[in-house]
């Protein structure tokens, strides 16, 4: 990802009224963490597993916080159990920031990463999570802001996919 | 050890603490000698103690106490890393551990029934304060200290396998209903919005 397109993510995590951000680091997003920790504006957790990264972050926002939890497209496999029997049984709102790895649109896309890519829409479908996929930087901080505001409307996790421009 | 009793004693000195607790007889004993607005009952295994880091990060200010069973804590391993590493000074657990899967109403052993140690555990993920405790006098020094004193705590309450709970009536109070009244408490007295509808 261009330095450019993950500043332009900061500022629209900025624009979108976050505050905590929990997250696992992986390989195409990962630019952004850097400069997310320069800023200062935002608390950053890392954390294990993105099971936790679900779990810590609907603590997080019920204790007020608006929650960014940044996770690999696979991290949305293992955190499916949390994200179901808390963020959506108890109705959390959590912005799911999710690199789409092995996507149509995923500029390093190999046989390591296809078979990962390839169930992630429809386990958001199963889990019935309203999703955006996001592939340029055309509208890019509204795409955001426009999620942090659904997802606290609706207080259920709402999930972006990056793919494109942001996987190369 | 009879967890029941160790609530007993409990309840009565809890104030604004933050209370989260699992899915095991616990949620239902607590639930029945509690019934604080500031009780979050989240009714699943494995999520207590990294709901409670969230809590415990977003509002410093509050002692968290987190109430988590064996099989919970053996679900999520994963978290006892990261609590070490975010080290929450206002956050204490106590892991009640009866060494089996009581809830299969058939008694399954658990791995602490076998070679695993959870305290050990925790100590070797980094959590400083972990320790075991097995008679109800030391569940209440360590508890009067995570009521009193800062500091991250993890305790193992080693307990007799109890099936008290399933004689106690069940709350009628649902899920969304737990997490309203818990946030709307919040709301009250951290004086800050957190949910807002604009119904």
């Amino acid at each position: 990802m261009e330095q450019e397109l993950a500043q332009r993510i900061v500022s629209g995590l900025h624009d979108a009224g976050i505050d905590v951000i929990t997250y696992l680091p992986e390989t195409r997003l990962s630019q952004m963490l850097p400069l997310l920790r320069d800023d200062g504006s935002f608390k950053l957790i890392a954390v294990s597993s993105e099971a936790e990264a679900v779990t810590i972050g609907a603590g997080a926002a019920l204790g007020g916080k608006q929650v960014a939890v940044y996770m690999e497209c696979t991290g949305l496999y293992v955190s499916c159990y949390s994200i179901l029997s808390i963020a959506k049984r108890f109705g959390v709102p959590l912005l799911l920031l999710i690199a789409h790895l092995g996507s149509f649109a995923d500029q390093r896309n190999n046989s390591v990463y296809a078979v990962s890519g390839a169930y992630v829409t429809p386990i958001l479908d199963a889990l019935e999570i309203q999703y955006r996929l996001v592939e340029s930087g055309q509208n890019l901080e509204t795409c955001i802001k426009d999620a942090g505001r659904h997802t606290q409307a609706l207080k259920l996790p709402v999930a972006l996919l990056f793919s494109g421009d942001f996987t190369r | 050890m009879i967890r029941y009793e160790c609530f007993e004693w409990l309840a009565p000195l809890m104030t604004d603490q933050l209370v989260v607790t699992s899915l095991s007889g616990q949620r239902v004993e607590w639930g029945h000698l509690s019934k604080r607005e500031a009780d979050l009952n989240l009714g699943s295994m494995g999520n207590a103690l990294a709901v409670g880091i969230g809590l415990a990060l977003a509002l410093p200010q509050r002692k968290v106490f987190v109430f988590e069973s064996d099989g919970s804590v053996l679900l999520s391993l994963f978290n006892l890393p990261t609590l070490a590493n975010l080290n929450p000074p206002n956050m204490a657990v106590f892991v009640f551990d009866n060494q089996a899967y009581s809830g299969t109403r058939i008694s399954y052993p658990s791995a602490t029934a076998g070679k695993t140690d959870l305290a050990a555990v925790a100590k070797g993920s980094g959590i400083e304060h972990s320790v075991t405790v097995s008679a109800l006098a030391d569940f209440k020094k360590e508890a009067t200290a995570a009521l009193h004193d800062g500091g991250l705590r993890f305790v193992v309450c080693k307990i007799e396998e109890s099936v008290g709970h399933r004689n106690i009536t069940r709350s009628d109070v649902d899920l969304l209903e737990t997490k309203y009244r818990f946030v709307r408490y919040l709301e009250r007295t951290e004086g800050k919005p957190i949910f807002q509808g604009r119904g």
